[in-house]
This record gives C-alpha cells, structure tokens and sequence, in this order.
C-alpha cells in the first residue's frame, strides 16, 4: 500500500518537480565523471608515462569531491525543504486521515528512497557519457595525437564512490525529511497555502538611481581592468581587490534596480506598458526583485568564471607551447658536470650510447656537444658593467654546431668580437645568459659541463627509454642529469589538465547549485502566480497571453544574468586580449565551444525545464 | 427596452448515475438593458451556480443562455474570452485585484486585455476612479487600501471596458456596513446614470433592497420575483425580509 502511494507520488513528482529531478541527476552525473579520470584518456596517457602529477590530480579531485559533496548536499537538501513546503497540504491530509507521523514519514522515506535510485541510474548513464566527452576534451589538448586512448569506459570504483556519497546524501534528506514531519503541526500543514505576502512600495526614481550607480561602478571596474590589462589587474591586490568589489556592486546593484528602471522608462511609452500583459509581467517582475537579485548576482558571477574557466583554456594551451619551446629547445640535453679534484675526463655520451646498442644514424635526426665554460674574469674580463652575470661561455664554432642542429642560420664573430645570447640553445637552463666567443678565447677558461643535445627521428619515447636506460649506472657515481621535452611537456601539461579538472569541476559545481537555486525560486514563485493567472483568465486574457507573461518572466529571471556576464566576459577577454589573440588554435578553440556548450546546455536545461512548469503551472490556474 | 440577458430552462446537474445533484432545475429568467438585479437565496440554491453560468466559468448542463443576442453554450475557447472580456464585467467578494499592481495599473489591465487604444486607456481609467470615489488612492497597492475601496476599485476594474452585462458575487460580503452603502450608492449611480446592467447575487436582504428588482431562488428553481417599483427602499426592504421569512429555515440564517 505505502510502495503503491509512494511510486504513484514520485510519478507524479515527474511531471510537477522535473527541476529536482534534473538536480540529483546532473549532481550524480557530475560527481561520477570528475571520479572517474582516472580511466580517462588523459590521465592513463599521464600515469603512463609515470607523471607524478597524476597523484596529485587524483588527490586534489577527491579533496574537492568531498567539498562538491557539501555543496550538492546542501543544494538537495534546499530543493528537498521546497519539495516538502509545496506538498505541505497533502502531508497535512494524510495525518488527518489517520496515518501517524510515522508512517508518512515512512512515505518520505520510500518516495526519498526511489528518487534517489532512479537519479542515480540516470546520473550513472550520463556521467559515462560526460566521462568520454571529458576525454576527448584533455586528450584533444594534447599535441600529439592521442585518439587511440579514447574509449568509453565505467570505472566501478568511481560509480562506487558516487553511490555512497549519495546514498549518505540521500540518507539525510529522508532524515530531514521525517524530521520535518514529526515536528510540524497539523494546523500549519492544513492551513500551508495561506501565506501573507508583504509588499512593500519602492519609488521609482530609487531605482533609476541605483541603476546608475551601478553602471558607474561596472565602468570602473571595465576602465581598471582595460586600463591596467588582465594580468597586472588580477595580481596587483591594491589594483584588483577595488575592481572585484565595484564589479560585484555594479552587478548587485543593477539586477536590483534594473527593473524599477524598466518600469520607469516605459510608463513614459503608454503604447509598450498597456500592451497586452505587460503591465502585469514588469509589476511581477519587480515585485519579485528583492527575493531574486541575489541569486541573479552569484549566478552571473558565476557564469563568468565558467566562461572565464573555457577562455583561459584556450591561453594556457597556447603559453604551454610556448614554455616547452623556452624550456626545451631540442629534444633532450644530457649534462655531465666536471668535477674539478677528481680531473675525471667529460663523459662521451655517443660513444657510450653505441656501446650499449643505440643507433644514433637511426634512431637521431641530429646530435651535437656542446662544451659550456665558466666565466672567469680574472683571465678574460667578458663580463661587462651593470649587466646580469653570464652563466656560461661558448666557443662560437661549439655554438654554431648546436645552432645548425636547432635548424637556425650560423653567426659570424669579428675578430676579438664577444655577444651575448639569451636564448638558451639547450635543455634545462632556459633562463641563463651565454656569452659567445672566438674559439681561441676559451682556452684557459675552467670546463663547467658537457652538454649532448639531440633530436629523435621518430618513436620518442622508446628512444628515451633506452638512452635513459644507459645513463642510469652512472646515476651515482658522476653528476649527469638528463632534460627532456617529453618530459617538460608532460609536467606542464600535467599542472594545466589540473587547473582544467579543477576549473570544471568545481565551475560545473557552481553553475548547478545556482542554476537550480534560481530555478526552484521561481517555481515557488510561480506556484504562487496561480491565484493570479486565474484572476487574468478571469478578466478574459487569451491562455496564450498569460502563458506568455509566464514564460518571460522566467526568462527575465534566466536570462538578465547570462546576459550580463556575456557582457563582463567581452570586457575581460579585450582585456586578456594579447594572451588570448595569439592563441588561435583550432582544436583549442573547438574543444573550448564545446565546453562553453556543455555550460549553455546545463544552463539552459534549467530554464527549459522551469519554464516549461510555469507555464504548465500557469495553464491549471 | 432590448433584452441583454435571456436564461431560458437552464439546467445544472453535479455528479453521475444515481447520486445526482441539481444545482439549477430549470431556472428562466430575463434581463433588460440598464437594470439592476437582484439574486437571492438560501446555501445550495444554485445562486452562484447560476452566475458561474452566465459568466462563462461554468457549462450548464441543459438550456440556453442568450447575452447581447449571443448563445454563450456555443461559443467555445478564443471566443468565450474575446466574449468573456468584452461583454462581461465582474465583481468578486474577495474582489480579486491583482495585489502586485496599483489600483491605477488594476484599473487599466482589464483596458489593456480588451486591447483599448493606449492613449485612451489613462482618460477612461480617471473618468470611472472619480465616478467611484478612488481617485485619491489610484497610485496604491490594493494592500494599502482599505476593504471598501478595493471593492470600488474592482467595480471600476469592472466597468471601465463598458460592459453589456457586470455580474457581480457577493460585493458586500466581506464590507462593514459603512462600506457596503458606499458601494451599493455607486453601483446604483452606475445603474441610474451610466445605464449599466447588474446582476448582483447575494445573501444580504439590505444590499438586496437596492434592486429594482429581486429573483428568489429555492433548490434551482425560481421561487419568487419581487420588482421594486416606485416603493422606497425601506418599504422594498420590508417586502424582501417577509419573503425571506416565508421561505423558512434556508434563509433564517442571513437576518
């Protein structure tokens, strides 16, 4: 009998909850799909190739898990109490008919308990899908091509995990919901329709004020951001703490006075304001302001940094080349520091590569040494006045050599000639400043190290396994360090698929709750609006009209924040404009729509569904 | 006279098979342009069954309801709200004013729906708010108006669009009785000067008295009909409070 009520409830949960539903749902499926990375393409790729930030990726993703674990409790918990006030009339009813506290709450229960699984199936199934969808995204951020990792994979570790998580979840939103029960009078459950509303008259002009404010502090914070530039804007804090505060006030204050403007302005224009409904619609609307600016605020900003999350994507893809380029010139550089006392003969790295079977004709595309002196100023005084030290000097003939195997044209010297370079034409030392000289001029200078540098002909990482391989036994007894490209690139591309874990995870986290936030407010809204649907119908206003004016006030509610923070985001990308311009690749930029996508679709849904009950809400007015 | 209004054998059935309920049994009744009438009767005698029929929330179940020479039984979606609202004006107990708009905007939404030339609606909605005596609060919100004049209000609401025919439900029901007088004083002026049809239902014999003419309905059928003629509206009063009498135990509770 209680299956049978509880089953018949939650189908009826179906059509007037979807947005609930829709909550559990994405929250499951999100959770799932930022467990699961580790089957993801990018991370087996990572973990491969032995990257120690693949520990710390997975450790950071489960610190954040149990915070995004908090937050979708609290926001299930939220639309749980909204569920609960809605049906408050209907609980009232069963303790009146004679079932104690008990066994509705033994209704919750089961009705909690079937919501649940069913999310948790459907969050399941999605979040395989958004798994595979997140990677394609890391994997297409890549260079190489990686398509022969991507698979649909279930990870039943992380589907595991998802389920406790949200069984404990699930578990406190029944207790909540007994609780509720137990302790709620019978008189107030019957009597939970009525309500008094306090309105309260708020002049116009305020309004018109407070919009202006708030346009000039938005025009301060966009002059201090175009001004300075994104990146002295963001870490100068005398610089950015004012701009994020009169960006915030600017924001608040214009969702809250920007409909009193609206209704100012067009008071003025009789022909717009007796306009079919739109009297009612911009009242509602503004009568509505002072429970929804809020929520309108955090949603935008939080729209912002999820665009903002995608842009910077696309930045970092681009600065991430360009620091493998800086970092690493070649594909990899062996050094063999000189030990002065032991006077030990400079390591011949061909000659020990040949000896343990590695063909250099084959397997290199081009190898050169380099030898790097110290500069000494008491036998030549190269270092000039007032300028950085030089870490190295280099014969020019040496010098060349290396140049030719980058693919760069020779220099000439003039006679007595010395320049200095700052481009390091090695691995690992990307930040020093060499002073090239005249062969000759090296000669009783003391040997710093011997540099080999070489580039692969094809199957890099087999190569590197093997030369790592032969310089290993010399690990201990001699100071040789091996920098590679591969190897910086995987650091860095590590420390970027972080930062796009993170910026996702938790930017998908916000974009949910808030979504949802603002969604069950207006269908708490819009149930109160029945009462007055039904006056308009009575008054004669065409169903169309009034599912119209039901639609978008919605809309007014959804899209206003969009709306701004498309507008705050031009503004930061013009400002981020020099990282963001050089950064036109197209497999960046395709796979950052996709996610600006996935973020418009998850948006979106919410106002599709929630209009659809208001306007559903509006018909049996 | 033309006649607005013509009910003719309207019948009302509640429920199927065995367990039927007849709110109307067959009630006929007539109304000519410009009067002002009077429904009266006991709790379950179909007073507002009947009104919910004229004014197009209901479907009769048999019987014919004619307004302005339009069979209303016929008319169906779109037109029964084309219909709805500009030929009827209504008047509610809970008066029903939008809580969220000024009695102004209350006033000139029922303007906007029936799609009135923008630059017209502000003289119309000043002329009807001075008629009723609401022009000093048209910029409130009908929560900082009192009773009466929410109720005057929604009577101008009522009336701006020049209806055929205001059916109004219980105006006084929720007034004291200062307010009532107030009200039933305008929409009596409404009546004698402007020429609008009412037809008012209620419980009360002393809003009733202000009639010109008062039907008596007892369990859907028409009981009695009482015209006002040239009496005063206290002799009026009288004839109304001795039909009540006669009609017994039903109506004891309203004196």
């Amino acid at each position: 009998m209680f299956s049978k009520l509880a089953l018949r409830n939650v189908r009826r949960s179906f059509r007037d909850y979807g947005v609930y539903l829709l909550t559990l749902t994405f929250g499951v499926c999100l959770f799932y799909t930022f467990n699961s990375i580790e089957g993801q393409g990018a991370i087996v790729y990572l973990s491969q190739s032995k990257n120690p930030m693949v520990d710390a990726i997975m450790m950071i993703i489960d610190i954040f898990s149990v915070f995004v674990a908090v937050v979708l409790a609290c926001l299930i918990l939220y639309a749980n109490r909204f569920l609960l006030r809605r049906r408050k009339r209907e609980l009232g009813t069963y303790l009146l008919l004679g079932l104690s506290q008990g066994q509705v709450s033994r209704l919750l229960f089961l009705e909690t308990g079937i919501v649940g699984l069913i999310s948790l199936a459907a969050g399941l199934g999605l979040g395989v899908l958004a798994s595979f969808g997140m990677s394609a995204l890391t994997l297409s951020m890549f260079e190489m091509d990686m398509s022969a990792l991507l698979a649909v994979n279930f990870s039943p570790a992380a589907a595991g995990k998802t389920v406790l998580y949200f069984g404990i979840i699930f578990l406190l939103v029944m207790l909540f919901s007994g609780v509720r029960v137990s302790r709620s009078k019978l008189i107030d459950l019957i009597h939970g329709e009525r309500k008094n509303e306090v309105l309260k008259p708020r002049p116009l002009m305020a309004a018109v004020v407070q919009l202006a404010a708030g346009v000039i502090c938005l025009a301060g914070a966009y002059a201090i951001l175009l001004t300075f530039g994104m990146a002295l804007a963001v870490a100068v804090p005398f610089l950015c703490f004012p701009m994020l505060g009169l960006g915030t006030a600017g924001t608040l204050l214009i969702f809250r006075s920007l409909s009193g403007f609206v209704m100012k302005f067009v008071q003025g224009h009789p022909g717009v304001y007796y306009k079919n409904l739109n009297v009612f619609t911009l009242r509602q609307w503004l009568s509505k302001v002072h429970t929804t600016y809020l929520a309108q605020t955090v949603v935008c900003i939080l729209l912002l940094l999820s665009i903002g999350v995608t842009a910077s994507s696309v930045g970092l893809n681009n600065t991430l080349s360009a620091m493998t380029d800086g970092e690493a010139p070649v594909d990899i550089t062996l050094w063999d520091y000189c030990d002065e006392e032991s006077g030990e003969s400079p390591m011949d790295f061909p000659a020990l590569l040949r000896e343990g079977g590695f063909d250099l004709d084959v397997r290199l595309s081009g190898h050169s040494s380099l030898i790097l002196y110290r500069n000494d100023p008491e036998v030549a005084s190269f270092e000039r006045e007032g300028e950085a030290p030089v870490q190295a000097v280099l014969s020019v003939s040496d010098y060349n050599r290396q140049l030719a195997l980058l693919g760069q044209p020779s220099i000439a010297l003039a006679p007595g000639e010395s320049k200095i370079v700052e481009e390091s034409p090695v691995n690992g030392a990307s930040h020093w400043r060499y002073l090239i000289v005249e062969d000759e001029a090296v000669q009783g200078l003391e040997v710093s190290c011997h540099c080999w540098s070489a580039n692969y002909a094809g199957q890099a990482e087999e190569s590197e396994r093997m030369i790592f391989q032969l310089i290993q036994p010399y690990d201990n007894t001699r100071s040789i360090y091996a920098n590679s490209r591969l190897e910086t690139y995987m650091d860095v591309m590590g420390s970027k698929i972080l930062a796009l874990f993170l910026g996702l995870y938790l930017g998908f986290t916000f974009l949910l709750a808030a979504a949802a936030v603002l969604a069950l407010q207006q269908l708490s809204q819009a149930a109160d609006n029945t009462g007055r649907y039904s006056i308009l119908r009575r008054l004669g206003a065409e169903e169309r009209q009034v599912k119209k004016s039901a639609t978008q006030q919605v809309a007014l509610a959804f899209l206003l924040p969009l709306a701004l923070a498309l507008v705050h985001s031009v503004v930061g990308m013009k400002a981020a404009n020099d990282i963001i311009a050089t950064a036109g690749r197209v497999d960046s930029a395709a796979s950052s729509f996709v996610t600006a996508g996935v973020l418009l679709a998850v948006y979106g849904g919410y106002f599709l569904a929630t209009a659809l009950t208001c306007r559903r809400m509006a018909k049996n007015a | 006279m033309s006649e607005i209004l013509t009910v003719t054998d309207l019948r009302k059935v509640y429920g199927k098979g065995g367990a039927v309920t007849r709110a109307l049994d067959g009630v006929s009744l007539s109304l000519e342009a410009g009067e002002f009438v009077g429904v009266m009767g006991p709790s379950g005698s179909g007073k507002t069954t009947l009104l919910n029929c004229v004014s197009t929330i209901d479907r009769p179940s048999a019987g014919s309801i004619v307004i302005d020479g339009k069979e209303l039984t016929k008319l169906k979606g779109k037109e029964l709200a084309k219909f709805r609202r500009e030929r009827l004006g209504f008047i509610f107990q809970d008066c029903n004013l939008l809580d969220t708009l000024t009695a102004y905007e209350n006033i000139a939404l029922s303007l906007s729906i029936v799609r009135a030339p923008a630059q017209k609606i502000d003289k119309r909605v000043r002329e009807m708010a001075e008629f009723l005596g609401i022009t000093e609060c048209l910029n409130k919100y009908p929560y900082q108006m009192s009773g009466g004049q929410q109720q005057r209000c929604a009577a101008a609401r009522a009336m701006v669009t020049h209806p055929a025919l205001v059916l109004a439900d219980e105006p006084t029901g929720a007034l004291d009785s200062k307010a009532s007088s107030m009200l039933l004083s305008r929409l009596d002026a409404l009546n004698q000067e402007l020429g609008t049809t009412i037809l008012m239902v209620t419980h009360d014999a002393f809003t009733a008295s202000c009639c010109r003419r008062v039907v008596f309905l007892q369990d859907g059928r028409l009981f009695l009909e009482l015209h006002r003629g040239n009496d005063s509206r206290k002799v009026f009063f009288q004839k109304i409070i001795q039909v009540v009498t006669r009609m017994g135990g039903g109506m004891a509770d309203v004196l």
